[in-house]
């Protein structure tokens, strides 16, 4: 089928600068017209023209980082229309968001999409952080110049953003979940000591959780954390871009050369956006090598395209199917038993229940050890572990290579563990944060005394 | 930096001599990223200055409860204070329902077997324990913990008699020891 709005016209004479046609050309014939397509398409410029063939495979980056920008996308569009509907107050949030689920039309499909997205975003961003750790692909290869260690920073910080996100907006409907988490939440800051109490203060507004705390977390929600996410987001893009493209792309340097390296236009190479500086020979062997690459447009264009529509879908269905809970209005005289943070803090939760240390008379609060202290070494390793990885060059960009073995394995472990507690927090904790089978079922317990 | 006294009409067309026109304009330039940084930090701190609350509207701590001949014997769960009011005949003391740990309303447990006990060095009857449902802290009657995560126990809290209408007073910025009753004659 040819579409026309798409579809670049016959070739025609137009002034230098010009650009003939309405739109561009997805479909190129030609490899300038390809070329064409990135550089006159305002969406498409931060790719590159040419792209490593085995970077696209859809089993080694699983397209996670191109999930996880589509259901941010996602997000971001299903996020307008509730900003329509939803009213930031404490007396009426709560009803704003009942109004969305029962009252409005497709309110409870866009709320679910929104739900569905969030949960499913943090799903994708942990996943992608974990598929480069165990590829090594914050590990710099052969070109010169490159700082992706600087890149896996970025997107640590991404996560932090997209996890502050999830629980800034599951407070907005002011309902029991969201009150109790807000209180928990900022508990854990203000066991911080000395500074903890006025941390607490700034975040809430006040000293008790209030309308000063939800109108903070919503502004948060809707303007400061996207638009930060969305700043790191597009510097994200483009230091994988300036970086050499995938870290696998530098595997194309220990492929023997084509032939010897001729002295290339070094347009080739930014349109490559390799690196800065003289540019490594690497580019020049894989660009020798037709067969190792591929033009941007339609190759990755079409695979992103099919990964953005293919999330888009998942996210509909999954919406369509999946209702949005909504608990009891926010009760500050009742707390709900047991009280469960959502499943991607239940890790934190149980670890704070955990680390109470008691020596003699003297007790440091598990709020603090299990919710700063550990939580906080954990993302310092995390961070910092692009300078303490120490195996060669040659293991970035592969799955499980033999250099990084010991260094995957504990990656892993810290992983499983996790896990665990998530499992043991889902499943496992009944009222009174008591362990139960699953197949157990609750005491009944009386809601007030 | 560069000779003022210098005549710098005779060194260029311009009257600029460039060693001068260099300092002027390194000058402005300086003086320009100088300005544009003053404004953003000065907006940046008003900015984050405003929101620090200066005020908070907190509840009143010291807050009237009741008459006193309307407790019940045992224990009385007061929900907007989250306080346990204990009455054993004329004898009165309150304890928080806030969990030590990261402040959920712990809830009240009736024992099966009343435990006779000293508390603050005088006998007492406890007759519930308490537990928060949000990390499994579990405290005794007298708010001293058993076990979980709760660093410490229980806040008991300072009562006394209005003296205008005899209502009780509990006052919830005044944290008194395990030995504190009010007696009422």
């Amino acid at each position: 089928m040819k579409l026309p709005f798409i579809h670049r016209a016959p070739d025609e004479a137009s002034a230098p600068g010009v650009h003939p046609t309405p739109f561009w050309s997805l479909r190129p014939r030609t490899d300038r017209e390809s070329g064409d397509a990135v550089v006159s398409n305002f969406m498409l410029h931060w790719f590159p023209a040419k792209v490593y063939k085995p970077s696209l495979d859809w089993n080694y980056s699983f397209w996670l980082g191109t999930m996880s920008a589509a259901l941010f996308l996602l997000l971001i569009v299903s996020g307008l229309p509730l900003l329509f509907l939803y009213v930031p107050s404490v007396e009426r949030a709560y009803q704003s968001v009942k109004d969305i689920e029962y009252v409005v039309t497709f309110g409870w499909w866009i709320r679910a999409v929104h739900r569905i997205g969030a949960h499913l975003m943090v799903v994708a961003v942990v996943l992608h952080l974990v598929r480069v750790f165990l590829t090594g692909a914050y590990k710099n290869g052969v070109g010169a110049g490159q700082q992706r260690e600087w890149n896996w920073v970025i997107g640590v910080v991404m996560l932090l953003l997209t996890l502050f996100l999830s629980f800034t907006g599951y407070l907005l409907p002011w309902d029991q979940l969201a009150y109790w988490a807000v209180t928990v939440g900022t508990n854990i800051a203000s066991s911080v000591p000395f500074v903890g109490p006025e941390v607490r203060e700034l975040m809430i507004g006040g000293r008790t959780i209030e309308q000063a705390t939800l109108i903070r977390f919503y502004v948060l929600h809707c303007i400061m954390l996207p638009g930060a996410l969305g700043v790191l987001f597009a510097y994200h893009m483009w230091r994988v871009r300036k970086d050499g493209g995938l870290a696998r792309a530098d595997r194309a340097a220990v492929l023997p050369a084509a032939r010897t390296t001729a002295p290339v236009a070094s347009k080739t190479y930014t349109l490559l956006g390799v690196a800065r500086g003289t540019a490594p020979t690497v580019r020049t062997s894989s660009l020798d090598a037709p067969d190792l690459t591929v033009n941007a447009v339609p190759d990755l264009a079409r695979r992103a395209m099919i990964v953005v529509l293919a999330t888009f879908a998942i996210v509909s269905l999954m919406a369509s199917g999946i209702p949005s809970p909504l608990e009891e209005p926010a009760n500050a005289l009742v707390t709900p038993n047991p009280a469960k943070a959502p499943w991607y803090f239940l890790w934190l939760q149980e670890i704070v229940t955990d680390t109470t240390i008691r020596i003699g008379s003297f007790t440091i609060n598990g709020a603090f050890i299990g919710g700063v202290v550990l939580p906080g070494l954990l993302l310092t390793v995390m961070t910092a572990w692009p300078w303490l990885d120490r195996s060669p060059a040659s293991a970035a960009g592969r799955w499980f290579p033999s250099d990084r073995r010991r260094q995957n394995q504990v990656f892993l472990l810290i992983v499983i563990v996790v896990l665990v507690f998530t499992v043991i927090g889902m499943f496992l904790r009944g009222p009174y944060w008591n362990l139960y089978w699953p197949w157990e079922s609750w005491p009944d317990i009386p809601g007030r005394i | 930096m560069s000779d003022h006294g210098h005549d710098v009409s005779k060194d260029s067309p311009s009257g600029v001599s460039p060693q001068d026109g260099g300092a002027r304009r390194q000058f402005l330039i300086r003086l320009g990223i100088g300005a544009g940084g003053v404004a953003i930090g000065a907006q940046s701190v008003a900015s984050l200055r405003s929101l620090v609350p200066n005020v908070s509207y907190d509840a009143p701590t010291t807050v009237k409860l009741g008459n006193p001949v309307d407790f019940p014997d045992g224990l009385k769960f007061l929900p907007d204070e989250r306080l346990f009011v204990f009455r054993t005949g004329k004898t009165f003391h309150a304890i928080s329902a806030v969990c030590t740990h990261l402040g959920c309303t712990v809830r009240a447990e009736a024992l099966s077997q009343v435990q006779e006990t000293q508390v603050g060095g005088q006998a007492m009857r406890l007759t519930h324990r308490f537990n928060c449902p949000c990390h499994g802290s579990r405290y005794n009657g007298d708010g001293t913990t058993i076990s979980g995560p709760a660093p410490k126990a229980l806040a008991w809290y300072h009562l006394s008699v209005a003296t205008d209408d005899g209502q009780l007073v509990v006052d919830l910025a005044h944290e008194v020891e395990h030995d504190f009753r009010l007696t009422i004659a």
